[in-house]
């Protein structure tokens, strides 16, 4: 029985320990670094997408680049409109993410729809996901993406967004 | 699984490493593909429907989003559609600063495409190179129209906005900056050994399917069609400009590669001939200019800025149909309006390129191995926005 309790004891410790000031501090500078985001293209604003991680605006300065594997990445992009067979996509592929997760919508179709918001195809992302940062634009520019980028950081070291729980 | 089951199939996507907003279920045997059918669908935004509720002018934005890194081309065939329901054309210069716009756009669509397919293949510097040499154009598109994608710059009757100050040096040096890195594309990218391998031989389409299976564009030029829409139904400045199409033999990967980048070195010839020949005069319709107010007449003098004229807010299209087609970088943009006299259109069917090309995953991918599929996906310049509408 006391053996049992130690498993739980020091799963507790660690959480207790991680989520300390300084060793807490250390890991959100981690996680604000190293953001992975999926290579999953919803729609037309991959076009910008694109752009923002190609050389002259250069997102990986950022710690950002876009990576194949769903199990290795920790940002969802949103890039535009989601049409209902994409969003259950979208679903399926932040299930699949590991903790902790992020969702960042691009463009005025991520927010409520743009100019697509009377289309009987869409569905709007905050419904469906946690969407932490909101880029505004038809298409944002890549400046945009850059800005959601850093404003996602200050979140995540603001510790609003990663809660480590046993 | 027991020997009579040899086939296994496979689900690539809708999230796949290549860039592509689709599915494609592919039956493999082995390393063999067998079969592979695309399953389209994934961003059909409704984007005819919509148009029934909007009113014309607000639909040059809704058709630009589809293709949304070859806009001009969508922009310009649906206001031919409605210049020919208005029984208007746009002057002279108007013609020429849309061809201009045409052809800057082509070539960053070109290096769009040329991007994507070398991440696919595996070839990170392609990508680098390609988007970034994209990014010149991209601002000179800008400076002309003040958005790096969806310009909306042609309006009907003319375009939106005269050229900037100092604008033919600044294409020149992109132009020569352009033809510079040519010759480092071939050295790096296109005359590379692994290139070669990769797309040699690989999906070969014959000059009969392509003509049967009705392909369009880059695709069917590079199966040695010489079927271009600017030469056969010349639209805006094209009549007046020499240029050639530009044709292929072999119809296999590098074929399609090697018609967009020939296509960006005859784009560059067009854009030098246009500003040469660029005639001065209004861009804007006359009937249109005369209903601005002069105080806002003076005021496009000024700044060369088109001020939209009061009719533009409730334009009435007359009764009747129209169809136009574009040659965009994609391939041939088709736009059929059948307008009732209100002030939306009855019903706006658009016909893209990528929806003709489509047909050629399930033609091509048979019989491939599994490493080809993304060699021939990516040089098909697929964007499934644009094919889903």
């Amino acid at each position: 029985m006391w053996v049992a309790n130690l498993d739980k004891a020091a799963k507790k410790a660690a959480a207790w320990l991680i989520n300390k000031t300084p060793i807490r501090n250390i890991r959100d500078w981690g996680i604000a670094f190293s953001l992975w985001p999926v290579h999953f293209t919803t729609s037309c604003c991959g076009a910008e997408f694109a752009a923002a991680v190609a050389p002259k605006f250069d997102a990986e300065r950022f710690g950002f680049l876009p990576f194949i594997g769903i199990r290795q990445c920790n940002v969802l992009f949103i890039e535009g409109t989601l049409s209902k067979k994409m969003g259950e996509a979208a679903k399926w592929v932040y299930e699949q993410m590991p903790e902790p997760k992020f969702v960042v919508a691009m463009g005025a179709c991520g927010i409520d729809g743009g100019i697509f918001w009377n289309s009987y195809n869409i569905v709007r992302p905050k419904d469906i996901l946690p969407v932490s940062v909101f880029v505004p634009g038809c298409p944002p520019r890549p400046e945009g993406i850059a800005q959601a980028i850093i404003m996602l950081q200050r979140k995540i070291r603001k510790g609003e967004l990663v809660k480590y729980e046993f | 699984m027991s020997l009579e089951e040899r086939e296994l199939e496979v689900l690539i996507g809708p999230q796949h490493p290549a860039s592509g907003h689709m599915r494609m279920i592919a039956k493999i045997d082995g390393d063999i593909v067998v079969e592979l059918r695309p399953n389209i669908g994934y961003v059909h935004r409704s984007v005819e429907k919509l148009a029934e509720a909007k009113k014309f002018l607000q639909i040059i934005p809704l058709v630009e989003r589809p293709s949304l890194a070859d806009t001009t081309a969508n922009n310009l065939a649906y206001v031919m559609a409605l210049e020919k329901l208005l029984g208007l054309e746009a002057p002279p210069r108007a013609q020429y600063l849309r061809t201009l716009l045409a052809e800057i756009n082509r070539i960053h669509s070109h290096l769009y495409g040329l991007g994507i397919h070398g991440v696919m293949i595996g070839s990170s510097t392609a990508y680098m190179w390609c988007f970034g040499d994209r990014e010149p154009f991209i601002e000179l598109a800008q400076e002309l129209t003040g958005a790096r994608l969806s310009y909306s710059y042609i309006i009907p009757g003319g375009v939106r906005r005269e050229l900037p100050s100092r604008f033919t040096e600044k294409v020149e040096k992109a132009l020569r900056y352009m033809e510079n890195r040519m010759k480092d594309y071939f050295n790096l990218y296109l005359n590379n050994p692994v290139t070669r391998a990769r797309l040699e031989g690989v999906g070969v389409l014959s000059k009969e399917d392509a003509i049967r299976l009705g392909v369009a564009g880059p695709n069917l030029r590079a199966s040695g069609v010489p079927y271009d829409v600017r030469k056969v139904e010349p639209y805006a400045a094209y009549p007046d400009i020499d240029f050639d199409i530009i044709t292929e033999k072999v119809g296999d990967a590098f074929a399609r590669v090697m018609v967009r980048v020939k296509e960006i070195q005859e784009s560059i010839r067009i854009i030098r001939q246009v500003l040469k020949k660029m005639p001065e005069g209004p861009i804007l319709h006359e009937k249109y200019i005369k209903a601005i107010s002069p105080k806002m007449r003076e005021y496009m003098k000024e700044t060369g800025e088109v001020k939209f004229p009061g009719i533009f807010a409730n334009l009435r299209i007359p009764a009747g149909e129209a169809i136009s087609r574009v040659e965009g970088g994609r391939g041939e943009v088709i736009f059929h309006i059948i307008s009732d006299g209100k002030m939306s259109p009855y019903r706006m069917r658009m016909v893209t390129p990528s929806f003709r090309n489509v047909i050629l995953f399930e033609h091509l991918n048979r019989g491939v191995r599994v490493a080809d599929i993304p060699a021939i996906y990516g040089s098909l310049d697929y964007f499934p926005p644009e094919a889903d509408r």
